[in-house]
Order: C-alpha cells, then sequence, then structure tokens
C-alpha cells in the first residue's frame, strides 16, 4: 500500500490496497497512520457492497447512525440499517426527490462548511462515503484542513479562543437555510451540545480548529456576536490555501477525520441526476468539553 | 485646484484629491464627482473634516437624502444624531461605547455581513456616504466587493439562470443568520420583505451587477434552504479576494459608494474603543421589480 500526497500533508491517495476484502492488522494501522498524516484519504476503484463498507469502517471503531436515519421511520429509509447514511437524492422508492422534499431540504445544509455529527457530544472519528453513482456535473465535495488554519492564526487570535467552548446543533446549521421543520418526536435530537473550539488531534497532539455550521453560539458570548465571530473564523479556514476539492468518480471511497477537517458537497442538478453516496461514520470517543447532563444529546 | 480621481482598484475603487468637500460644490464638481461614481462605484476622500450639516450639504448633490427610520432598531428617544444621520457608530446618546449586550449593538452586528445599504426598502438606496469622526487603530476595516465585475465573471449557464430571478429582502433574514431574532410586532411590521432583482442594470452605465445583500432570505418560486443555499454560492463567488477593496480608516477620511453596484462589510474590532461612524445616504429613485401588493 502506497500513499500519494495530493496536497503537502492533506489529502492522499491511496493505491494498492483492496479495501473490500478484510485488512490486516498491519493494513489498518498504515491507514491510521495516513489519516493522522493527511485528514483526508482517497481510494479509487473500491467496488463494495454495503455490507463490506460496514465491514471495512469497523476496522476504525464503532460504526455511528446517521442523524437522519434516527429521524426517520424506517418506511422513510431506502437504506437498511441506520449505520448506512444515505448521502443521496433518492426516496425510499429509489426515484429522485422532489424540488419541496422536506429530506432534500435537510440535506441541502451539506453546502454549508461543517463536521459530520459535531451536534453529538462525542462528535464523530471518520466519514467513509462511497459513491455509487455520481452525476454528471457539478456535486463535488470540498475539504478544509482545519490544523493548518489554525497554524495560521495570529498569536492574539490563538489566546482569543484556546478556552472558548461553542454550543452545536443540527438545528442551527438547518436554520441557517431557513429550514426548521424536523417531524413529530424529534426534538431531543436537535438540543445543543458543547465542545472545545480547539482541540487536539489524539495521536497527533496537533491543535485544530473545531468549526462546524452546526455552532449556533459560544459560551458565554452574545449569540450576534458569536455568530459573527465563528463566521469570521469559518471565512479564515476555508481559504482556497486550506482547501481540497473531490471530484467523485463511481467506487471512490473517501474516509476523512471529523477532528481535523471541515468538508461540504457543493451544488448538482439534483433534480435530474442521481448522487448515490453511502456513508459509514465511525463513532468519536470521549468529549471535548463538559457538558451539561440534562442537554447532552445522544 | 481641480479634481484628480486616482485608481486604487482600476475601475472600482477611486481616490479623489483636489477638493474640498466641506464647502458648496460647484455643479460642474458635482457632475464630475458622479461620473467617478459611475465609473469607479467607491470614491475615497482624505482630510474632509465635516460637520453633519456639511455632511448632508455635500450628499445632496447626489440626490434627496434617505431618513434612517425603518433600518434600525434603536428608539427615536436614543438617537444620538438627527434623522438624515445614519448612525454607525458603537456609541449611545451619551457618547459612551454600547455594553457588550446591548440590543442596539447586536443588531449593529449585522453590519459584518456583506450587504447593499438599504436593499430592504422597496426602493434601495442609490448612494452610501460615510464619513469617519473617530476611528479605530485595529480593526474596522470596510470591505467593499464590485458586483458588476462577479456578474461578469459568472458563466453563461449562471448568467441565464439567474436573469429573471428575484429576492426577498429583509432585515428580518439578515438578523436571523446571526441568531438576532427576538422582534417586537412593531419592528416585525417595520421590516416587512420586499422584492429585488437578483440581476440590476445601472441606469447610467447600463451595465449589470449581481444585487446581492445578506437582507436577501430567499427566492421567489424557489423553496427557502434551495435559495438560501444557492445565494450563499453566489456570494461567495462575488466577494472572492480578486472582486474586493479594504479600506483601512483613518480620521476624516470620507468614503462613498454605490449600492447598486458593491456590497460592503465592516470587520471586526475591540468595541470597548469609541469608533464614531455617521452615514448620510442618497436615496434611490426607484424600484428594481414590482412589489407585493400591500
Amino acid at each position: 500500500m502506497q500513499i500519494s500526497a495530493l496536497n503537502p500533508g492533506f489529502v492522499g491517495e491511496v493505491y494498492g490496497i483492496d479495501i473490500s476484502a478484510p485488512l490486516s492488522l498491519d493494513q489498518v494501522a498504515a491507514i491510521e497512520a495516513g489519516m493522522d498524516q493527511y485528514g483526508v484519504l482517497v481510494f479509487r476503484d473500491q467496488k463494495l457492497t454495503d455490507e463490506q463498507q460496514c465491514e471495512y469502517s469497523r476496522n476504525f471503531g464503532e460504526l455511528e447512525a446517521t442523524l437522519i436515519g434516527q429521524m426517520s421511520k424506517p418506511s422513510e429509509r431506502r437504506l437498511g440499517p441506520v449505520e448506512m447514511g444515505d448521502i443521496s437524492n433518492l426516496g425510499p422508492d429509489g426515484k429522485l426527490r422532489g424540488r419541496d422534499d422536506n429530506r432534500r431540504m435537510y440535506a441541502l445544509g451539506n453546502r454549508l462548511w461543517h463536521a459530520d455529527a459535531s451536534f453529538r457530544a462525542t462528535g464523530a472519528i471518520y466519514s467513509l462515503p462511497s459513491a455509487r453513482v455520481v452525476p454528471g456535473f457539478g456535486g463535488n465535495t470540498e475539504f478544509a484542513d482545519m490544523r493548518a488554519a489554525y497554524d495560521a492564526l495570529d498569536t492574539a487570535t490563538k489566546a482569543l479562543i484556546e478556552d472558548l467552548v461553542t454550543e452545536h446543533s443540527i438545528a442551527f446549521s438547518r436554520a441557517e437555510l431557513g429550514f426548521d421543520d424536523y417531524g413529530e418526536g424529534n426534538a431531543d435530537k436537535i438540543r445543543p451540545v458543547r465542545h472545545s473550539l480547539v482541540r487536539t488531534h489524539p495521536v497527533t497532539r496537533r491543535k485544530s480548529l473545531y468549526l462546524s455550521a452546526h455552532i449556533g453560539t459560544i459560551l458565554g458570548w452574545p449569540m450576534p456576536e458569536a455568530r459573527a465571530f465563528i463566521r469570521d473564523l469559518t471565512e479564515h479556514a476555508t481559504q482556497p490555501q486550506f482547501r481540497h476539492a473531490h471530484q467523485w468518480r463511481v467506487n471512490d471511497l473517501v474516509m476523512w477525520d471529523n477532528r481535523t477537517t471541515m468538508h461540504r458537497a457543493r451544488r448538482y442538478r439534483d433534480l435530474e441526476e442521481v448522487r448515490d453516496l453511502r456513508r459509514t461514520t465511525i463513532r468519536g470517543i470521549g468529549l471535548t468539553a463538559a457538558q451539561v447532563p440534562a442537554m447532552a444529546a445522544e | 485646484m481641480s479634481i484628480t480621481i486616482n485608481d486604487l482598484t482600476p475601475g472600482f475603487v477611486g481616490d479623489v484629491s483636489g477638493i474640498d468637500i466641506t464647502r458648496p460644490l460647484s455643479a460642474d464638481e458635482a457632475a464630475t464627482l458622479e461620473a467617478g461614481m459611475d465609473r469607479y462605484a467607491v470614491l475615497i476622500y482624505h482630510d474632509q473634516p465635516l460637520t453633519d450639516d456639511q455632511q448632508k450639504a455635500f450628499s445632496r448633490n447626489f440626490g434627496p437624502l434617505e431618513l434612517a427610520a425603518g433600518g434600525t432598531v434603536t428608539k427615536t428617544a436614543e438617537r444620538r444624531l438627527d434623522g438624515e444621520m445614519q448612525d454607525v457608530s458603537n456609541l449611545d446618546a451619551n457618547q459612551q461605547p454600547l455594553a457588550r449586550d446591548d440590543r442596539r449593538r447586536l443588531f449593529n452586528l449585522g453590519n459584518q455581513l456583506w450587504h447593499s445599504d438599504s436593499s430592504f426598502r422597496a426602493v434601495p438606496a442609490k448612494f452610501s456616504i460615510l464619513s469617519g469622526r473617530i476611528v479605530v487603530d485595529a480593526g474596522g476595516n470596510t470591505e467593499f466587493a464590485d458586483m458588476r465585475a462577479a456578474y461578469d465573471a459568472l458563466d453563461a449557464g449562471t448568467k441565464a439562470d439567474i436573469e429573471d430571478l428575484v429576492c426577498e429582502h429583509s432585515l428580518i433574514y439578515s438578523r436571523g443568520t446571526l441568531g438576532f431574532t427576538e422582534l417586537s410586532d412593531a419592528e416585525k411590521q417595520m421590516f416587512k420583505p420586499v422584492r429585488q432583482r437578483l440581476v440590476r442594470v445601472h441606469p447610467v452605465t447600463g451595465r449589470k451587477s449581481l444585487y446581492l445583500s445578506s437582507h436577501a432570505g430567499t427566492i421567489i418560486g424557489w423553496p427557502m434552504p434551495e435559495a438560501r443555499a444557492f445565494l450563499r454560492d453566489l456570494n461567495e463567488h462575488a466577494v472572492q479576494p480578486r472582486f474586493t477593496y479594504a479600506h483601512k480608516w483613518k480620521q476624516h477620511d470620507l468614503v462613498m459608494w454605490d449600492n447598486r453596484t458593491t456590497m460592503h462589510r465592516v470587520r471586526r474590532f475591540d468595541e470597548t474603543k469609541i469608533r464614531d461612524m455617521r452615514r448620510t445616504t442618497v436615496a434611490g429613485d426607484r424600484v428594481t421589480v414590482e412589489q407585493m401588493a400591500a
């Protein structure tokens, strides 16, 4: 197995491995080391079944359910288990979703820069989407390196943010686009959780900015001031020099570390062309900040 | 002494010298400056110590003034300046910086979002004219983005997609973006959305520009989340460094910009320091699109 850097220290392309087959411990360790170095790894030409994708993903930890899966009734889900995240524009009947479809509105939030599952107290470690069908135009996923973005802050800003704690909720990112219809019985899933704005990677010990569209405020700050400041930090952190765009091909699997990166999807003709990505997600371990016990969503 | 305008950014930001705008202008001088505005879109003047009356008199060379009412949550009795002066300071009526959690301050933080002044009015503003009476040493820059150049740089497909789109603009949208959502019934009525074309044409130059603003909250006929995501993409395109200019303020600078062809925003600064900026606004003379019947 070899990894070639697509950018220095950020985003590697992996060759010489078939991830549809069971991996050796050495192979798993090599991939994890690559993740620690690059933050994002791209695997091409990996034809996976859902079962193979889950099996591959479990090499890196326990699988996390997607929130929208948990918010949906079984009859509303196209893919079986809630651990298979449905990052597509298809309804449970396998047909393209209509323009006003509630799930389409919800999914548009993925066009905002975010870290997956930052609305959970434990966040997520890796996300691993596999591209089964890709559109002919648009639909790139873009990544931003939150370690490099942190490093590039001036000393005063680093000192200002060192101990700040933010509140994250799916409701904050969706409200940004004017969406607030979660259906009945899901109020508990939009309660804010707390995260440190600066986090340290457990292996590399590098600091990174823990930003996400799910952030709604900073503890102790008036909300509008917090939001304006988070916008400034996000603008800094997503400048072109920290960014990489992935153009999907069928059977690409891309894995990224949500502790050190943000990502977003770009526009595509989603009323006309199918984009079927299936995502597994590795559950986070531990908290980045103390929670208010009654508030912690899980 | 004759007026000279030098490029700060070719075709976008001009630096004006050779004129004292504290005194009345001749018709020729006013015409030269107006032509400069059409050619550039942002003009910067230095060392112009203005009183409010002088600033208003200068501004009237370009048209009648827009009143401040309708664009703020500051109550009349709390105003520091008269009704033709927009108070863009961080001060209360006693000249003290507003407290961190003061509602007026939190509302004014919306100026850190890219916007076009008064795009929330059915007849939106022509020029904004901002005088730096007391400026801060660090931060507080005003940044400008050229919406003509941003429009020109769109691909043909996008130009065709957006040609006839109409947006709804309201202070409710821009403030909602920052989580400022507590408005009285009277404020909600005052900030009722208005319609604006997304592509507008300058009445003199005939150039098209993107009429974007943080006040734009949806596109007529589109689901709101799709409209907002698309407007964000257009915004991101339009405020790329190649379309923007940052003005670092010195005391007695005066900057005037054309809201029909530019967006702007203020950057963060230490709000325990006094920043006293005063704006006059030259009213627009037409709607960009027919409004809904009331």
